[in-house]
């Protein structure tokens, strides 16, 4: 039982994990090609800018906020970056580029971060204010053209390939990007259980007035955590511009919901204070395979945005039933008995 | 949060903390409608501003008759969804899925009209009414799941209409294959071209829903319980509301409204697709907190929501009368949404440093301590 318990987890990641793994068994036995390398590096190729985000989404939401305005802020770092590449200095190095891109980004999550601590006004609304301010000034002010080529530094990390094999049924090849995004989910994972910075999210996610009491210092953390997501953010827009071989400004925004769906399923708590960044990833894994069996199902893309959502309601519906079952189990004292509990303690 | 209110979660209140609990909510509730007043004002004045900007900047074309009568076609979808969400926020919720909402139920008039029509337009024609009704109908459904998931699950609206609206837009794409459907029941396209006068028939529909929906809030007790539910849940539950009937009627009739609002939107253009309206989600939100919404829920105002519609719409053809592109209309709406919450930031603060003097009359005669600040410092951690 105590072994059971622990591998559910603090936030039923184990039960995700069985889930997970039971639909991976399913889909085998079904299409002898699901269970291959190249499917598995396939899958992780397409889970890369969605873990990057997720992660972004995951630090916000552990610390009491949400963030709708995250692919935003990752299309017009990235697009910017590459746009002023392309435009003013083609022979710029990569690193410059994803620099460039890193500021602007820690720049507009500032602006939201500034905007919400110092003011203290609802997440949601404040970042989709920022979501369309941002999206206007980067078709307004930088452009709105649709780059085919990257810039040549770029172009070559199109192709970067970690681990890259030929196997029975194809090529199975793991992109540069995808181990970007596990080392990003390593340092989120440190960042969150082993910094004083991390544990100070979760104490301002369970209570903001109580950790402010108990000396954190509330304004400059949540500030910091809207750069990171920045940052985060600004990453992931140049890994999907990567991948994706262009820069289209058209790009990523629209599917925020689909990243909040993942992290939400992993575990996350929306009130905050809750959440982990293995049930992230393996929310993020989950839908990924969802949407692959789907589609290898011969289900119609169509239906895939409304799995997502059934998927959601079914899993937050599930956690919302079962906190409500143990918050009665623990917490119902009926007038006599808490009466005979009071006679007892006096006695 | 008033003083004389007992702490959340207080095990059995005796009758003196009900009677205290409900003593607080009510002084809150007058302060709200005190402090929503204030900001109808305020909507007064943002309009009347932003009607004379464009005016004279660009007077051949805003003033123009056809795109005054243009702000009063286009108001009427946009303003009922607008209600609709400011409902949801008055109970401390929010409904993502209004406009997923409005558009299935168009899509569902639509296509029972062309599928009718297809074989006998003149049956089509005569059961126009049921159609409409059926769209209605449609958006009620919506809107009974949402309140299911949030008041009998338990799930968070946020999360919950945030699922429904990508299973109702799923549904929408795959009903219309992804492209748009065209055609409308000849009665409500004809019924969306008349007007009153120089006022166009659709306003006038809106500004009558809008009315209902005010004396709905203020004069019926479920409208009552809703405004209570939000602004107080705990005091509502000792009070004897239960919340789980509060918040399915909630957003049963958030669905309805969304519903008419599809229907409406049919009246004036008789097509239907499945992102209609993808950015009206963002929109209506500014419009419901620029109008004196509180998303904490508890105060909120059907005529600044109306107030705030009128002053999007006549900025948005004002910025196309300037040759503005919709990417700085979605600027200037963020920047609107944050400024006004700052705003009210920095005047619900100085209030608080000045409770005496800034007071509304009748706030201070119901109680005299506590201001709206603190009711803004309550809520800080949203």
């Amino acid at each position: 039982m105590q072994t059971l318990r622990r591998f559910r987890g603090k936030n039923n990641e184990g039960v995700l994990a069985l889930v997970l793994l039971a639909l991976i068994i399913t889909m085998s036995m079904l299409s002898p090609a699901f269970l291959t390398a190249g499917t598995a590096f396939s899958t992780l190729r397409s889970a890369t800018v969605p873990l990057i985000f997720a992660l972004a989404v995951l630090v916000v939401i552990v610390s009491g906020g949400i963030d709708v305005s995250f692919a935003a802020v990752a299309i017009f770092s990235a697009y910017t970056a590459v746009s002023f590449a392309i435009t003013t200095a083609p022979d710029l190095p990569a690193a410059a580029i994803i620099a460039m891109a890193i500021v602007i980004g820690a720049g507009l999550g500032l602006i939201n971060g500034i905007v919400i601590a110092r003011f203290r006004l609802p997440t949601l609304i404040v970042t989709l204010g920022t979501q369309g301010i941002f999206v206007g000034v980067m078709y307004t002010y930088i452009g709105a053209t649709y780059y085919a080529q990257l810039p040549p530094s770029l172009a070559a990390m199109s192709s970067m390939t970690v681990i890259d094999f030929q196997t029975g049924t194809g090529r199975a090849s793991l992109h540069v990007m995808a181990v970007v995004a596990i080392v990003l989910a390593i340092v989120v994972w440190w960042m969150l259980t082993r910094t004083m910075f991390g544990r100070s999210l979760y104490a301002i996610g369970g209570d903001v007035e109580a950790a402010r009491r108990a000396g954190f210092r509330v304004m400059r953390t949540q500030v910091l955590v809207y750069v990171l997501v920045g940052v985060l953010a600004a990453i992931a827009g140049i890994a999907h511009m990567v991948m994706g071989r262009s820069a289209n400004p058209q790009d990523l925004v629209g599917d925020e919901l689909d990243i909040i769906a993942a992290v939400v399923l992993g575990g996350a708590s929306i009130f905050g204070g809750r959440g982990s960044v293995i049930g992230t990833v393996l929310g993020v894994i989950l839908i990924q395979v969802i949407n692959n069996s789907l589609l290898l199902a011969g289900v119609p893309s169509a239906w895939l945005r409304a799995a997502v959502g059934l998927l959601l309601i079914v899993g937050v519906g599930v956690q919302a039933v079962a906190a409500r079952k143990k918050a009665r189990r623990v917490h119902t004292l009926d007038e006599d008995k808490s009466d005979r509990l009071v006679q007892e303690g006096a006695a | 949060m008033s003083a004389n209110e007992s702490p959340p979660g207080a095990p059995a209140p005796g009758d003196g903390a009900r009677f205290n609990d409900r003593v607080g909510t009510v002084t809150r509730d007058i302060i709200g409608r005190a402090s929503a007043n204030r900001k109808t004002g305020r909507m007064v004045v943002a309009l009347l501003l932003a009607f004379s900007i464009f005016a004279i900047a660009n007077p051949r074309v805003f003033l123009s008759p056809l795109n005054l009568q243009n702000i009063g076609v286009t108001a009427p979808e946009i303003g009922i969804i607008a209600i609709a969400m400011m409902l949801a926020m008055l109970t401390g919720g929010i409904d993502l899925s209004l406009v997923a909402i409005a558009n299935l139920s168009a899509i569902t008039v639509v296509a029972l009209y062309s599928g009718i029509a297809a074989n006998d337009p003149a049956l089509a024609e005569s059961l126009t009414l049921p159609i409409i009704v059926a769209g209605v109908l449609v958006g009620i459904g919506c809107g009974m799941l949402n309140g299911f998931l949030v008041s009998v699950v338990g799930i968070t609206p946020i999360l919950a209409t945030l699922g429904t609206m990508q299973i109702l837009n799923g549904i929408a794409i795959v009903t219309t294959g992804g492209s748009t459907l065209y055609g409308a029941p000849e009665g409500l396209t004809a019924f969306g071209r008349t007007a009153l006068g120089p006022v166009p028939i659709l306003f006038v529909l809106f500004i009558a829903i809008a009315v209902l929906m005010a004396l709905f809030l203020s004069t019926t007790s479920l409208g009552r319980k809703i405004q209570l539910e939000g602004a107080n849940p705990v005091a509502a539950r000792y009070s004897g509301i239960s919340s789980r009937s509060v918040l399915m009627s909630t957003y049963t009739l958030g669905g309805a409204l969304a519903g008419i609002a599809g229907v409406l939107f049919l009246a004036r253009n008789p097509t239907a697709s499945a992102d209609y309206g993808a950015s009206y989600v963002l929109l209506v939100i500014v419009i419901a907190v620029l109008g004196g919404t509180n998303p904490n829920g508890g105060f909120a105002s059907v005529a600044g929501v109306v107030l705030a519609t009128l002053t999007l719409q006549i900025v948005s053809s004002g910025f196309t009368a300037l040759r503005l592109s919709s990417y700085e209309y979605a600027i200037a709406q963020g920047v609107i949404l944050i400024a006004v919450m700052v705003l009210d930031y920095v005047a619900a603060n100085r209030r608080q440093r000045r409770p005496a003097i800034e007071a509304p009359p009748d706030a201070r005669a119901a109680s005299p301590e506590p201001t709206p600040a603190t009711a803004q410092r309550d809520t800080e951690h949203s």
